[in-house]
């Protein structure tokens, strides 16, 4: 799965975070402009490609590519 | 229909195809369930096959609307509190080809817009309302809501609320809407099918979201700032009907019913009946 | 579309001529709440209005009334309410988003004895200020007429309906009891005779439409795109941009409440129609309006067979006050007397205000239930003649 962070639609709520079966995703030391802690899927190789983060996002923040590869690489914009 | 001020050059695609995205990202607070609710409406919307053109999203006053408000690519009608039915009624009887989706909240469905929202079921008008229950009053800051529940203390309850909360489902069930239905905003494959179904049928469709509001539900309620923690207390706080039979009454009691309480899609509604109307007395 | 009158001479009431009235224009949804004495209105909007095709609903309450007709409006379909005295009082926050988002809309109050439930059956004039200071929060403009007999309440329910078009506002018919339940003819014309605005519409594609002409606020005859027509349109009860959406911006504040009311008082010059008789060598005028015009008139012509130069001066549109033509008449005359079925005194402030001094403006006022009888107004007059 291609992990795509929208920087800029993140409020660091921490829904993928706590949601993500497989733990993927991190918080990360890094800050948007509006000093909101964004998350890092970290452990982008055990995501199942469930989609949850997507659905739990409440900003649209994150963006899914399913790819026939697992653990494609991750991009944080 | 709307145009693009700073390009993102990747945008979530439900965003891309039905959202002005100038006026993201939208301006709930962080944790709030009705970006959730939004994501589910616009897969349903997404999976139906409505567009900007036939469809027109409605909205009142509160954290439902003004958040939701002019988001949507086409046409965004927003009421006075309370009057969204009201204002929908207009709308649909103008427009009965086109699809009409209300965001509405406890304050502006249950409270002020009481009256409207009985007769607008009453009246079985074609038009899907979606409620955000957040069992508070958000956008003003936090007051008791007629959702709220009994003992909560709020802004305007700071001794515990004494009042029980409105079961919105059930009036609507006793009004006469076509089909009810409560979720929370986490239960999204079930959500999205309800939103389909609650679009597809004629006559008015209710759906009830309970959703969290960490701002002011989870500060003055629960004396919690975490979105989760909001989210835990909902799924505690409601049961599946099915599971309800075997709960005994005090298990039950201030709990929230989940699931499907009403489906009429034989019921003729206003929109129908007037069409009828017209072709019996139509002079010209 | 066709207008959905039958031409004709009728003997019907004010406020059935109201309804046909509403109908030649093109009125093709009505919601309303009955409250006498309006209901007639309701009721031949209920028999009428599905043989052309129209809507006709009665709503739970006034409120709905109102924004399902701000709603049916935005929907595409020209529209109108009515109600008295305490039901135009619950509509008034609703009228608020009509005038914020620029929807034409009718209103109609058949004023009746006052306050709060009063008479429910009997006339009064006490609704004057409420229709245009009663929305909350000011900054805005109000177009009103006043018609003082059924056919005039056929004629300016027309009227209404294309200023409503023309400025892209709600503008309101204020009648009363008197003329509402006055039986008499109505004549109405063939349908070529009929003056109709229809709504503007834009002729730029969407990205280049301005919904909400802040920028430009004295333009009128502008369009009003409906759902369903590819504008995207946004209708917000808030302070919002040209675009619609909301804004807490001061600058923003500052052009939409220029934008509202400028757009009235920018183009006073079409919105004077006032009714003159022996006013040539008056020096002395007696002001009525609605019910009370025709008892003052009758005054006049009994004051003009004892020698008295006495003439009738009425408002027909009473907001934006025909500030110019009242002045006219101050300058004139030496004495104003200002007929109303009201004690408080309320079309009897305006003139006194337009008048700046150059003229003695009396009120002769009464509760109402009755209007006043040519005698009494005579009377009056005689005791002020000089």
């Amino acid at each position: 799965m291609a992990i795509t962070i929208i920087k800029d639609f993140c409020k660091g709520c921490g829904f993928c975070i706590t949601n993500c079966p497989k733990k993927v995703y991190e918080l990360s030391g890094e800050m948007n402009k509006k000093g909101y802690r964004l998350p890092n899927p970290v452990r982008i190789e055990d995501c199942t490609e469930c989609g949850i983060c997507d659905l739990y996002c409440p900003d649209f923040a994150i963006v899914l590519e399913k790819t026939k590869k697992k653990g494609k690489g991750k991009e944080a914009r | 229909m709307s145009t693009v001020g700073e390009t993102l050059k990747l945008l979530h695609p439900l965003v891309q195809k039905y959202l002005r995205q100038e006026r993201m990202p939208h301006m709930a607070c962080p944790g709030c369930g009705i970006g959730q609710v939004t994501h589910s409406v616009l897969l349903a919307i997404d999976e139906l096959g409505l567009t900007p053109q036939d469809t027109v999203w409605v909205q009142g006053v509160g954290c439902s609307s003004r958040i939701t408000y002019s988001t949507w690519v086409g046409d965004n009608i927003d009421a006075h509190h309370g009057r969204i039915f009201a204002v929908a009624t207009g709308l649909k009887m103008a427009r009965p080809d086109m699809n009409f989706i209300l965001f509405t909240g406890d304050g502006d469905c249950g409270a002020i817009g009481g009256n409207h929202f009985i007769h607008a079921c009453r009246r079985n008008l074609d038009v899907t309302a979606i409620l955000f229950n957040n069992g508070i009053y958000g956008m003003t800051g936090g007051q008791v809501a007629p959702t709220s529940p009994l003992g909560a203390v709020t802004t305007t309850t700071p001794y515990g609320n004494i009042e029980d909360p409105f079961d919105m489902c059930q009036m609507a069930v006793a009004a006469g809407a076509a089909y009810v239905a409560r979720w929370r905003s986490t239960d999204f494959k079930p959500l999205v099918a309800s939103i389909k179904k609650g679009i597809q049928t004629k006559g008015l469709a209710f759906i009830e979201v309970l959703l969290q509001c960490p701002t002011n539900f989870g500060r003055y309620v629960l004396k919690t700032s975490s979105p989760q923690e909001v989210v835990k207390y909902i799924k505690e706080h409601s049961v599946t009907q099915k599971d309800a039979q075997k709960l005994s009454r005090d298990e039950l009691a201030g709990k929230y019913l989940l699931g499907e309480f009403a489906y009429r899609p034989e019921r003729k509604g206003i929109v129908e009946r007037y069409q009828e109307l017209l072709k019996a007395h139509r002079k010209e | 579309m066709s207008s959905g009158i039958t031409p004709g001479r009728y003997f019907v009431q004010g406020d059935e001529a109201i309804a046909e009235g509403a109908i030649a224009a093109g009125c093709r949804f009505f919601a309303g709440y009955p409250i006498t004495p309006s209901s007639e209105t309701s009721e031949t909007m209920a028999r009428r209005l599905p043989e052309v095709g129209g809507v006709c609903l009665q709503m739970e309450d006034e409120l709905a009334s109102i924004h399902a007709i701000g709603g049916a409006s935005v929907g595409g379909l020209k529209a109108m309410t009515i109600s008295s005295g305490p039901g135009i009082s619950l509509k008034l926050e609703g009228l608020g988003w009509g005038i914020k988002n620029e929807i034409p809309y009718v209103v109609v109050d058949i004023q009746r004895a006052g306050p709060s439930n009063g008479v429910a059956t009997r006339v009064g004039q006490g609704d004057l200020y409420t229709i245009r200071y009663g929305s909350a929060g000011g900054n805005h403009c109000t177009i009103a007429l006043s018609p003082k007999s059924t056919q005039e309440a056929f004629d300016l329910t027309i009227e209404c309906f294309n200023l409503s078009e023309i400025f892209r506002c709600p503008v309101f018919l204020l009648s009363d009891e008197t003329v509402g339940h006055t039986r008499e003819l109505l004549a109405i014309p063939p349908e070529d005779e009929l003056k109709v605005v229809k709504r503007f519409k834009p002729t730029v594609p969407p990205e280049q439409f301005v919904m909400y002409p802040l920028d430009t606020p004295g333009v009128i005859n502008y369009p009003f795109p409906n759902i369903g027509e590819g504008y995207g349109i946004c209708v917000s009860p808030y302070t919002h941009t040209p675009k619609g959406y909301a804004s807490t911006a001061q600058e923003i504040q500052e052009k939409m409440a220029k934008r509202l009311v400028y757009k009235i008082t920018e183009n006073l010059d079409k919105l004077v129609r006032v009714e003159k008789q022996k006013m040539e060598d008056a020096e002395f005028a007696v002001i009525a309006y609605g019910g009370d015009a025709r008892p003052a008139m009758a005054a006049v012509d009994i004051a003009r067979e004892r020698g008295m130069r006495v003439g009738f001066f009425r408002p027909i549109i009473l907001w934006p006050f025909p500030d110019g033509e009242v002045l006219k008449v101050a300058e004139k005359v030496q004495t104003i007397l200002v007929c109303e079925l009201n004690i408080d005194g309320q079309l009897s402030r305006e003139v006194a205000r337009a008048a700046k001094g150059k003229a003695e403006v009396f009120h002769f006022g009464s509760g109402g239930v009755e209007p006043h009888l040519p005698m009494q107004i005579f009377n009056e007059i005689r005791r002020l003649y000089k």
